[in-house]
């Protein structure tokens, strides 16, 4: 760990926002809020910057903090009575189609339907590409807990992409 | 989980959740944001210290009024201390006089 490290703000918001927003996005479904959460992010990294000892652990900290504030930004919905849920089931395929691929968005759509704990474990598993160990790190969880949201969460999509298919195969 | 091959639906996943490109803006927004929040807080500290300052004059003003009001009291009493020994002299030398004129009648006497 170099202590000689010094962080420049602007070159972590440049080389992370792409990171924190995707994080954001994928777990509210809400661009606009996802945006939020991302300078809320990037404003606590500024205030907590004399702490950050390294560039992977200014990285961990931004993924760690990032999901943190989208989970709180989800509870938050989820009290205040809107079923983000729903809104997601509905609306993120849609909102996808128009930036990504069909793959992307058919991915996208299908994640949106599953639980929280297990969206997070899965978009940090398959967007950053990070190991259960990793994940228990980044989400202060059990590693069996992430474990398990893994498993659940892909035997969960497994199942929902095979009834879309199915769907499909009727309607054609 | 993570050694085990990946099947077509984790090899669907890893490629449909590549990172998403940031929204237009988003940098020059938490710049922006930042540098509000530094001039805020630039501000609350100059205003901390012109408080601090003001407290320490104030204090000063006061510790300094109440020592010069001491001072003149003290002042004061002095004056007033040295009058008094000086007419206990004046009675003492008068009493002394008369004490003088008493002893010279009586000898006369």
């Amino acid at each position: 760990m170099s202590r000689d490290w010094q962080p420049d703000f602007e070159q972590l918001v440049d080389e992370h926002q792409s990171m924190v927003f995707s994080l954001a996005f994928r777990m509210t479904g809400d661009r606009g809020l996802a945006e939020e959460i991302a300078q809320d992010v990037f404003l606590e990294l500024d205030r907590n910057l004399g702490r950050i000892e390294s560039p992977e652990h200014a990285l961990n900290w931004l993924r760690r903090v990032a999901m943190n504030r989208s989970a709180d930004a989800l509870r938050r919905q989820r009290v205040r009575g809107m079923d983000l849920w729903v809104e997601m089931d509905e609306n993120h395929g849609a909102i996808f189609e128009e930036r990504t691929s069909p793959l992307g968005a058919r991915v996208e759509g299908l994640l949106a339907t599953l639980p929280s704990p297990q969206r997070a474990a899965l978009v940090l598993r398959y967007q950053e590409g990070l190991t259960p160990d990793e994940i228990a790190a980044t989400l202060e969880s059990p590693l069996a807990t992430v474990k398990s949201n893994l498993q659940r969460g892909l035997k969960l999509l497994r199942a929902k992409a095979e009834s879309r298919l199915k769907e499909y195969i009727r309607g054609t | 989980m993570g050694l085990e091959p990946m099947d077509d639906l984790e090899r669907e996943l890893r490629q449909g959740l590549l990172r998403l490109p940031a929204p237009p803006g988003l940098k020059r927004k938490i710049m922006a944001r930042k540098r509000a929040l530094d001039a805020e807080k630039t501000h609350r500290r100059v205003v901390f210290w012109q408080r601090l300052a003001a407290s320490i004059v104030l204090c000063g003003a006061v510790g300094g009024g109440v020592t010069w009001h001491n001072v003149q009291e003290q002042r004061k009493g002095e004056a007033a201390r040295q009058q008094v020994m000086m007419a206990l002299r004046i009675a003492g030398r008068a009493l002394d006089q008369v004490n003088a004129q008493l002893a010279a009648r009586d000898s006369r006497q």
